[in-house]
């Protein structure tokens, strides 16, 4: 926007006021010449001249904003009206006519009246051309600019030719062309600019339905008052009564106004059948535009949904709407969201057979009629203020996976242009739809990853953090889980200075189930491990405890064993667990010792207590024993083979002289290096003790 | 992940359900699954025949365990045969044949059970 620079305003006004100043003399009675009023009406048409980039640079004209100008030329047009009404100009006008001599000296009074309306019309005029301007440029072409130009150019032109008028003086301009003639030439001229600039009435296209409703209504008013307002002004002009000039000026500027108003009026009327079209295409578009923006930006599932509808209902403009999902192969569908449904309605869901004859169609399917159709007894039942119905089955492939319902109160609501927008829209919401399930499920999969990541990190501070101390023998022990979380298990007890008690376990099952047991077992175990000293004792007592607390199809199956280093033996029970293997020092065969047991958790106690075997097993400096989970047999290549018993007993009998620490190395490198690439599916824990 | 199938085999009041294949966590339910339709029928002579079975965990085991108390409150009896070597292992380990029968043959399973009339016949 350009600034009205304080010189192209003070100028004009200076000029004006040297008229004045002229004026002032001619009251006064000083002198009174011929000469003296052209130097005023020159002062003038220079003013006004000057002051014409007003209309291009005057802010108004430079608002882009249609119904703002047009609202400011309503309210100047019915002002100026309602003033000129009060002012009562008519006697002025008579009194010219009838003395032919001018009123404007006639007194103060009438000099003040007639110079403050010479200048609020010629303002006023400005005003209304940078208005007019603005509106004609909106739509600019390469001719608009000149066409304008022109027609100011004619109006200084015409209205400079008023001059003649001061008096009786007629220019003859050769024989034929006197200066009445021209004003006539010019005259022509400027109306057929005035015409011309009047067809450019492009902005119409730019309103909606709403403003040309509220613009026609408007008209109704506006042309006849501006026609009125013109003709008024054209017979008692209260600036042509202080100058000519100004007062074609003014003049021409309302009979300009006048034409364009009327056309512009004349073309929104031809505009109007055509709005509701126009504006749909336009709704339907931006609708378009909405939902495909949301499919960017928006990924919860529940939102979208929700702006699926809202839009889908808004561009077919429809009275209620809703979007049922696929829930699963065989659940029923779920009413995802909705618009003007009541509670009850939602409550209810969508009834089984609308949605069964969405999925049937796999078409968009229009219902011009309820009542008519197949659908009548359901949706009678569901929601009967639906006479017409149109569904379109969001299709991913050739599944679909929801559909988009649509209704009006009354038969006949939607058309074939319709059913086609819809369509087109139901094939963007799948898109969007899509790519938030996408996003939800990744979400998900990332939130379980990170909790079974904690799950683990709480699982291994389950374990011992180091290995106990007992003079006279080396412990080592390790555990891995296939998953994050597993239900393996080991632990120690200091009971006194030579005797330890050592526990190795597996909960059946895998995952989290088998991890929170498998905690639960290691409260058990530290509560009981204090308090007896018979292994035996302990797991009928854990069994016991276990029993209480545990789902029927779970168990654990463990060795409990108690050292004691000064004696040189072990005394353990195996609860189910995988027998231990002993090497002496000797270097003789592996003893592969299985006393009588069941798992934990099997049986309520009788059986248990019976089975339980205690087993006592004397060792010498450099024999080891080897507690291992099933992990390590039932390991497994990719060829499906199974690392079995019979390979880790040959494979300890090979190292069993090793320290405990490479031993356990070395066990897991062998296992690792016969799983190769396979997944292994089960945890694997080792625990040696070796005698030194 | 291998499969497992599971295969009814209905006698006058015994029926002997066949399990074929790797029984172990992800597989479980299947077998779940057929005993509890078992059970909801009041079919409480339940013969389980190991002989296609290559694989069990303790995931698999745990599934008999789960639903033995039921059967023998109501006077049923969930019996087991045919398994192999390296599957009975697994049982023996945990001490389940304290718990359950379990047999070589199907034959000889089928006579422990009362007033049957043989459910082999039909493979």
């Amino acid at each position: 926007m350009k600034k009205i620079g304080p010189i192209s305003l003070i100028l004009p006004l200076a000029l004006f006021l040297g008229g004045v100043l002229i004026d002032l003399n001619v009251l006064g009675g000083l002198f009174d010449s011929r000469a003296l009023d052209y130097l005023r009406e020159g002062l003038i048409t220079l003013a006004l001249i000057l002051s014409l980039p007003l209309i291009y640079k005057q802010r108004l004209a430079s608002d882009r904003n249609i119904i703002r100008g047009l609202r400011t030329l309503f309210y100047l047009i019915l002002g100026t009206f309602l003033l000129l009404l009060i002012s009562n100009l008519e006697p002025f006008a008579a009194q010219s006519l009838s003395t032919g001599h001018n009123v404007l000296y006639g007194s103060l009074v009438n000099y003040f009246i007639l110079t403050a309306w010479a200048l609020f019309s010629s303002l006023l005029v400005l005003v209304i051309l940078g208005t007019l301007r603005n509106l004609i440029f909106i739509k600019q072409k390469k001719s608009t600019a000149l066409h304008f130009f022109l027609l100011m150019l004619f109006l200084v032109f015409y209205g400079v030719l008023s001059i003649t008028n001061i008096s009786d003086l007629d220019f003859r301009f050769s024989y034929r062309l006197s200066s009445e003639n021209l004003g006539y030439v010019l005259l022509f001229i400027v109306i057929n600019l005035m015409v011309l600039n009047s067809f450019r009435v492009a902005w119409i296209n730019y309103l909606n339905r709403r403003q040309k409703m509220t613009l026609f209504w408007g008209g109704m008013i506006l042309v006849p008052l501006q026609w009125l307002l013109y003709i008024k002004f054209h017979t008692a002009n209260p600036a042509a009564l202080f100058s000519p000039v100004l007062g074609r000026f003014v003049d021409l500027g309302f009979l300009f106004l006048s034409i364009y108003i009327s056309l512009s009026f004349i073309a929104l009327i031809f505009h109007l059948p055509t709005a509701h079209l126009f504006d749909r295409q336009i709704k339907q578009l931006s609708s378009l535009h909405t939902l495909s923006r949301a499919i960017s930006s928006e990924f919860n599932l529940e939102r979208l949904a929700e702006t699926t509808v809202e839009l889908a209902v808004q561009v077919t403009e429809a009275d209620s709407g809703w979007l049922a999902l696929a829930a699963g192969d065989s659940a029923p569908w779920r009413l995802a969201a909705a618009r003007n449904l009541s509670t009850t309605e939602m409550d209810g869901g969508v009834p089984e057979p609308i949605s069964r004859w969405a999925i049937a169609q796999l078409r968009p399917k229009l219902i011009n009629h309820v009542g008519k159709s197949e659908l009548n007894v359901p949706m009678s039942v569901w929601k009967h203020d639906v006479q017409s119905l149109l569904a379109v089955p969001l299709r991913s492939g050739e599944e679909a996976i929801g559909c988009l319902y649509v209704g009006k109160k009354f038969e006949y609501g939607f058309e074939q242009d319709d059913l086609d927008m819809l369509r087109a829209f139901s094939e963007q919401a799948v898109i969007a739809i899509r790519n938030a399930r996408l996003v939800e499920s990744s979400l998900v999969r990332e939130r379980l990853e990170q909790e079974l990541r904690i799950a683990h990190n709480a699982q291994m501070k389950l374990l011992p953090k180091r290995m106990p101390r007992l003079p006279g023998v080396l412990l080592d022990a390790v555990c891995r889980t296939a998953n994050e979380v597993g239900g393996d298990y080991y632990d120690f007890f200091r009971i006194d200075e030579n005797r330890l008690g050592l526990v190795i376990g597996d909960v059946s099952g895998k995952g989290a189930s088998a991890a929170f047991i498998m905690a639960e077992l290691k409260g058990i175990m530290e509560a009981l491990a204090p308090k007896h000293h018979s292994p035996k004792e302990l797991l009928i007592a854990a069994n016991e405890t276990l029993f209480g607390n545990i789902d029927r199809n779970v168990f654990v199956s463990l060795v409990y064993g108690i050292v004691n280093a000064g004696a040189g033996e072990i005394v353990f029970c195996r609860a189910g667990q995988c027998p231990v293997l002993y090497a002496p020092a000797t270097g003789e065969k592996v003893h592969i010792i299985e006393p009588k047991g069941m798992g934990l958790g099997l049986d309520e106690g009788e059986n248990f207590a019976q089975a339980l075997e205690e087993y006592r097993q004397t060792f010498r400096s450099g024999d080891t024993f080897l507690f291992y989970t099933d992990g390590a047999v039932e390991a497994r290549n990719a060829r499906g083979e199974e690392f079995t018993e019979t390979r880790l007993v040959s494979l300890f009998q090979r190292h069993h002289a090793l320290p405990p620490e490479q031993l356990q190395a070395r066990l897991i490198e062998e296992i690792s290096g016969f799983v190769g690439s396979a997944r292994s599916h089960d945890d694997l824990t080792f625990v040696i003790l070796q005698a030194v | 992940m291998e499969n497992f199938k599971v295969v009814r085999l209905d006698g006058v009041n015994l029926t002997t359900l066949k399990i074929i294949g790797f029984l172990d966590a992800h597989t479980a339910p299947t077998l779940e699954e057929a005993i509890q339709k078992l059970l909801d029928e009041e079919q409480v002579n339940i013969l389980v025949d190991f002989k296609e079975l290559s694989y069990i965990s303790s995931a698999g085991l745990g599934v008999f365990m789960g639903f033995i108390e039921e059967v023998r409150s109501k006077n049923g009896d969930i019996k087991m045969c045919a398994m192999s070597p390296k599957i009975y292992r697994v049982f023996d380990l945990l001490g389940f044949p304290t718990i359950y029968q379990i047999f070589d043959k199907q034959e000889e399973a089928l006579a422990t059970f009362p007033q049957n009339s043989a459910a082999s016949s039909s493979e």
